[in-house]
């Protein structure tokens, strides 16, 4: 849990990049787990129940996938697009799978879908391109892999599924709303932590019902 | 892996279902094998307990 507390330093300046070399200075190629990922796990293992199927999208280290395979009696599946990811989370004892966002998933597969994204906005001309990155950045507006994951969480939930995606108001949390509404999800937020530079959100996603064209 | 991630798993460009084939197995455990997309025929390896299924274009690739 070294990365829980220099999360607070973070702030919407210009010194982004000294914000990811401080980060470089401890892990280099794997997002270590922090407070965001330490709410995200507290509120998912509370809606787990017994025989779940659950998948973690962007697992990074593995620990959230590792934290509800010890507190639940789910399935737990966790996937990762960066291969030493992949391998950190499988040395936790979690099945993993190497994936680009939902993509190899099939439909209606997982009662419970979880996603820490990447969401620091960040200037193209400051993106480093390595794996601490692409665990880092969420692109110019912080939502370059939210929009994705919305787009197409419906598919791969079961009957009742639900999605958990952790955001900051760095995000943009009126632009989510409207963009899970696009996607046919209903948002609740379940969880409001407030840090010295950003709160986190943790928001509960919700097929919202359709008459006709529900087949997706 | 395990054989019951089948159940959950699909190719990642047409999502039709895999195929396994199993070169090395520790008990449960799948260590080395191939996923083959019933469709298309893709391939996808299983690699130290693994499943790769990024397309063959993202495979190599870094970050993005």
């Amino acid at each position: 849990m070294g990365a829980m507390n220099d999360r607070c330093d973070r702030r919407m300046t210009d010194d982004s990049k000294r914000r990811l070399a401080d980060r470089r200075g401890q892990e280099t190629r794997v997002y270590q787990p922090a407070e965001d990922s330490a709410l995200l796990a507290d509120v998912v293992v509370n809606v787990v129940e017994s025989g779940d199927r659950v998948l973690e999208v962007g697992t990074g280290s593995g620990w959230v996938a590792e934290q509800l395979e010890h507190e639940t009696k789910a399935s737990v599946y966790a996937s990762d697009i960066n291969p030493f990811a992949c391998t950190a989370a499988r040395d936790r004892g979690v099945a993993t799978i190497r994936a680009n966002m939902l993509d190899p998933f099939a439909r209606r597969s997982f009662d419970v879908v979880c996603f820490n994204p990447p969401y620091l906005p960040t200037d193209p001309d400051e993106e480093w391109d390595d794996w601490m990155e692409h665990a880092l950045s969420g692109g110019p507006d912080g939502r370059r892999l939210v929009v994705p994951f919305l787009s197409d969480l419906r598919r791969v939930l079961a009957a009742n599924g639900r999605g958990y995606l952790l955001i900051s108001s760095f995000t943009g949390y009126d632009e989510v709303v409207s963009i899970a509404a696009e996607a046919g999800l209903q948002t609740d937020p379940v969880r409001e932590e407030s840090y010295p530079f950003e709160t986190l959100f943790v928001l509960e996603l919700t097929p919202i019902e359709m008459s006709t064209n529900d087949d997706l | 892996m395990k054989e019951s991630l089948m159940d959950v798993i699909c190719c990642p460009i047409d999502k039709s279902d895999l195929e396994l084939t199993v070169d090395e197995r520790d008990d449960e455990e799948i260590i080395a094998g191939t996923l083959t997309c019933t469709e298309c025929g893709e391939t996808y390896p299983i690699e130290d307990g693994i499943p790769n299924l990024l397309p063959p274009d993202m495979r190599d690739e870094a970050t993005a």
